[in-house]
């Protein structure tokens, strides 16, 4: 993973003392409240329901077993011995003490992290594909492009207060994991006819309350002129988008208005003056990045390999295992594997500080020492040896990472919700609770694939757009309802989830999802998974099986 | 009448402001005197505006098409940009494009709600101007100013080379700020900090940052009496350039005396444990007297000088001596030391020059040959290994080291 020199390693630690003086004069009354607000955003401190929530960047998803450790230790020595790992890769601490914050970014910057732009109306903190550099679809590893986009946003002057937040992502996988269709600004990366890395780039995609799948501006676009076009992209931003509404804000409204054909015109147009110039990508930093991501000391295929079929009819459950948490990798003789962070209970995406720290041994055992969070929010070792992932199997049993639930009806993503977000209009982490409890194993395991997303507001931090099954939480007189979405995806055929009809109590959701998975079983045709069905099928006899007191002709 | 800040050759003034700024656009006549009037009115009336006696600026609302200032400089003193809230950020891509596109040179302002935390980036867009907010003070703005010492990306004004374009030089300017950081943070911290000088490039690099930032941080050295001539001068160099007293500590006479005639004037070359018996007379000693009774002491060790040294860190605890240590050159490389010496005039030890990059005593030091190991010439009959002369070590004296990276 990328390693931080004297460059990175300053701008954190003068960041971090930055904010201690901000926090400082507001704590002394010398910073008000409005002035302090948009300074403690774009160090991701935000004030919660409860208690101010402080989220930190994990670049593109990678971390190191060092820096986990310490995410755990300051979720037992700041907060509440958890903390909760988001969509958007990062994690976020629920309890802080904002008087303390200074002293938390101190001890991350000492492990190469920090909370730089994880909120406020600025670039945030980039995403890409869980499995970048080891899966077997990559065409191109996504990773050091995140990382100069990365260095880029970080503090990049012109666009520090533009009209919304904006988020990057990049793909370079044959299967699209990164969701770039509802993104800000998106890159999927290939190569040309030359073997040279292009891109095809996106702009104005997003969820949220008016969510669009983002058209492509650009195809083919040279990578060495990555930040010099997305610096015409931005300045296109700042200059056009909407300030007046917060909630026309964001580029995919600005797009959408002028058109994505005359958006992209724009774009070209201001790019004319950049392209070639000093931000265009050179070989040597490149080079210099691209050599952070360099494979570990892996085993041949045939030292690394082990015959697992004994094992597998003497344990069910690692039989399961396998074929839900493990996934190919790019060498044979490797996997890659999930730790579900999606236990019936707690929180989807919530770890505990000795949950964090089994998992960074389990990292150190098993994987280089090294993990990725998942948009998902799970976490994921990339390089484990086929051979040791009995043992793995065991260790991750202990501690409570092994149900072998990825991908099922039970790896529901959800956002932290009514229970602790002050934006949110209804509680996500119980009605993933509820509908968790509603499928045991061999109930999920015949059904398969089916990804149910969670939102507590319109906002979408839960990707409700884009579930098989969407949830949305919203506020009907003071009251906790939801509306039920089917028919999203965030892959290559990335779509929008369609609203069945009116919302439901809370009480009513786990019943309304097991009568939609009742329709998919009953009108499956082979291995077909959920999605595929709906796409047959369409979301008529979803919609009736969703409201059967309501007589509809399908 | 406002306050404005300035920057002008990198110098921050702090001054009144006698321009008069006009909300309104449609006048047809103007107040005598320094007028900024309306984007509209300048692009409108700009002839009748030029042949006012006063001179004449022009503000940009956050919705102006910058663009629409090309060709119309002529006859332009100054041109403003408001920010109505520091929140709406479109005043930067103004700034860049009137400073990139439209190579505006004259004084470029901002003014509205110009907060502190704003003025770096207003300052890297281009901004040379800042117009103090009424209730505000200019002494509690002008520190955003420095906030940050290096950037990735290029801008119009850059606080150093801009790391993609030139990671090199970008670099090379973080680690001066990260190690000026540091003897910040040891100065305060720890009002009784000593630096052991060798008065080696490394610790000249040291002495030169103190003296730079005023830093409270006495300097010692230790004078073993078998000395380069070029060492000891560069005491009186320090004193001529920086007029700082290094405090010299010498060993004890008798111990010396003792010590040669009972092995020799030159028993170091006979085994280990004589070169190390001499060194604890002649340099750990007086070091350990001169650190007695401090909660500190600084080094310039690097981690590429030696195989001893590679885990270094910047910050450790000296459990035989039961105090902090701090290594504020720890990352830096031979090449930086130079780099940084040549750059801020650093007097140097002639014997680096003539291929001693590491010196101490004279009868144990020689210079090295191209591409040899850097302390390749210090005790140079010796293992690698083991070469350290005492004043680097673990309580049980062998070479252990406590991170105490935090602390600092």
């Amino acid at each position: 993973m990328y390693r931080y020199d004297a460059v990175d390693r300053l701008l954190v630690e003068e960041r971090a003392a930055q904010f201690r003086g901000q926090t400082e004069r507001f704590l002394k009354g010398e910073l008000s409240e409005d002035a302090f607000k948009p300074l403690r955003l774009q160090n991701g401190l935000y004030v919660q329901r409860h208690a101010p929530m402080l989220r930190v960047a994990i670049p593109y998803g990678m971390l190191s077993s060092d820096q986990l450790r310490v995410l755990g230790r300051i979720a037992r020595e700041y907060d509440r011995g958890y903390g909760h790992f988001t969509t958007r890769q990062n994690i976020q601490y629920n309890w802080v003490e904002i008087a303390r914050v200074p002293d938390i970014l101190d001890e991350l910057a000492a492990v190469e992290m920090h909370g730089i732009q994880t909120s406020g109306n600025c670039i945030r903190n980039t995403t890409t594909d869980h499995l970048a550099g080891v899966a077997a679809d990559e065409i191109v590893d996504p990773r050091p492009y995140c990382e100069l986009m990365r260095q880029w946003s970080t503090f990049n002057p012109e666009f520090a207060f533009l009209p919304r937040k904006f988020k990057v992502a990049f793909n370079g996988a044959g299967q699209n994991r990164a969701a770039t269709g509802v993104h800000d600004l998106a890159f999927d990366l290939k190569l040309d006819a030359a073997g040279e890395v292009v891109m095809d780039v996106m702009a104005g995609g997003g969820q949220g309350r008016t969510p669009r799948i983002g058209p492509v501006i650009k195809r083919d676009l040279p990578w060495r002129e990555m930040l010099t076009y997305t610096e015409a992209v931005l300045r296109a931003y700042n200059r056009w988008g909407r300030r007046d509404n917060l909630y026309k804000a964001r580029i995919k409204i600005l797009v959408e208005s002028i058109g994505a054909e005359r958006f992209a015109a724009d774009v070209e147009d201001e790019w004319r003056h950049l392209k070639g110039g000093i931000a265009r990508i050179t070989d040597e930093e490149f080079q210099r990045i691209n050599a952070c991501f360099t494979d570990p000391a892996y085993l041949s295929d045939d030292e690394a390999s082990a015959d697992l079929s004994g094992l597998r009819v003497q344990h069910k459950r690692f039989d399961a295992w396998l074929r839900r948490n493990v996934v190919a990798h790019k060498r044979a003789g490797y996997a890659a594997v999930t730790l579900s962070l999606k236990r019936t209970g707690p929180a989807p995406g919530d770890a505990t500080d000795t949950e964090m720290e089994r998992a960074a041994d389990l990292a150190d055992r098993f994987s280089f020492g090294e993990l990725r969070v998942s948009h998902h929010q799970n976490l994921v070792l990339a390089h484990v040896a086929r051979k040791d992932l009995f043992d793995l199997w065991q260790a991750a049993e202990a501690a409570g990472f092994a149900e072998p639930n990825i991908g099922l009806v039970t790896d529901i993503i959800a956002c932290p919700g009514g229970d602790f977000c002050a934006l949110a209009n209804a509680r996500a982490i119980p009605i993933a609770t509820a509908i968790q409890e509603r499928f045991d194993a061999a109930k999920q395991e015949a059904i398969g694939e089916l990804a149910v997303k969670i939102s507590g507001c319109i906002n979408s931090c839960g990707h409700h757009h884009v579930g098989h099954i969407g949830v949305l939480g919203v506020d009907k007189n003071g009251e906790e309802w939801y509306q039920i979405l089917v028919g999203g995806r965030s892959d290559n055929e990335v779509t929008l989830g369609t609203i069945l009809g009116r919302s439901i109590k809370f009480d009513e959701v786990p019943g309304m999802v097991e009568r939609l998975v009742d329709v998919y079983l009953n009108a499956r045709e082979g291995e077909e998974r959920f999605i595929d069905t709906v796409g047959r099928i369409g979301i008529a006899p979803f919609k009736a099986a969703a409201y059967p007191d309501k007589v509809q002709a399908a | 009448m406002s306050e404005i800040i300035r920057i002008a050759n990198k110098r921050i003034a702090v001054e009144n402001d006698g321009w008069l700024l006009l909300n309104e656009a449609g006048a047809d006549v103007w107040p005598e005197g320094d007028v900024i009037v309306p984007l509209a009115d300048w692009l409108a009336r700009r002839d009748t505006l030029k042949s006012r006696t006063g001179r004449t600026g022009v503000w940009l609302a956050p919705a102006d098409d910058t663009l629409s200032l090309k060709d119309a400089f002529d006859g332009l003193a100054l041109i403003a940009v408001q920010f109505p809230k520091f929140t709406d950020g479109r005043g930067y891509s103004h700034a860049t494009l009137l400073r990139r596109r439209l190579g505006w040179t004259g004084e470029l302002r901002a003014f509205g709600e110009v907060l502190r935390d704003q003025l770096f980036y207003m300052a890297r867009t281009g901004f040379d101007a800042f117009v103090v907010p009424d209730g505000l003070k200019a002494e509690a703005l002008t520190g955003g100013l420095n906030d940050f010492s290096v950037a990735y990306q290029d801008a119009v004004v850059d606080p150093a080379a801009p790391a993609l374009a030139n990671r090199a030089a970008a670099v090379r300017e973080a680690k001066i700020a990260r190690t000026t950081h540091q003897l910040q943070k040891i100065a305060a911290k720890h009002p009784d900090a000593i630096f052991a000088t060798s008065l080696s490039a490394e610790d000249m690099v040291i002495t030169d940052l103190i003296a730079r930032h005023s830093l409270p941080i006495h300097i010692t050295t230790l004078d073993t009496g078998r000395l380069h001539p070029e060492t000891l001068g560069m005491i009186g160099e320090v004193k001529s350039k920086y007029g700082i007293d290094i405090e010299v500590m010498h060993p004890v006479a008798e111990a010396v005396e003792a010590h040669v005639a009972t092995h020799g004037a030159f028993a170091f070359y006979e085994s280990l444990e004589l070169r190390k018996a001499c060194c604890g007379i002649r340099k750990v000693e007086p070091l350990n007297r001169a650190l007695s009774g401090r909660s500190a002491w600084l080094t310039g060790q690097r981690r590429d000088q030696a195989v001893t040294r590679v885990h270094l860190p910047e910050a450790e605890h000296d459990e035989a001596r039961g105090m902090a240590k701090y290594n504020p050159l720890a990352d830096w490389s031979w090449d930086d030391v130079l780099a940084y010496a040549a750059r801020f005039d650093v007097p140097l030890n002639p014997l680096h020059a003539r291929g001693y990059p590491s010196i101490g005593c004279e009868p144990c030091t020689r210079a090295i040959r191209p591409g040899e190991d850097p302390r390749a010439g210090r005790w140079w009959w010796e293992q690698a290994d083991a070469k350290e002369c005492g004043l680097h070590v673990g309580p049980d004296g062998t070479l252990t080291r406590t991170n105490l990276e935090s602390a600092a």
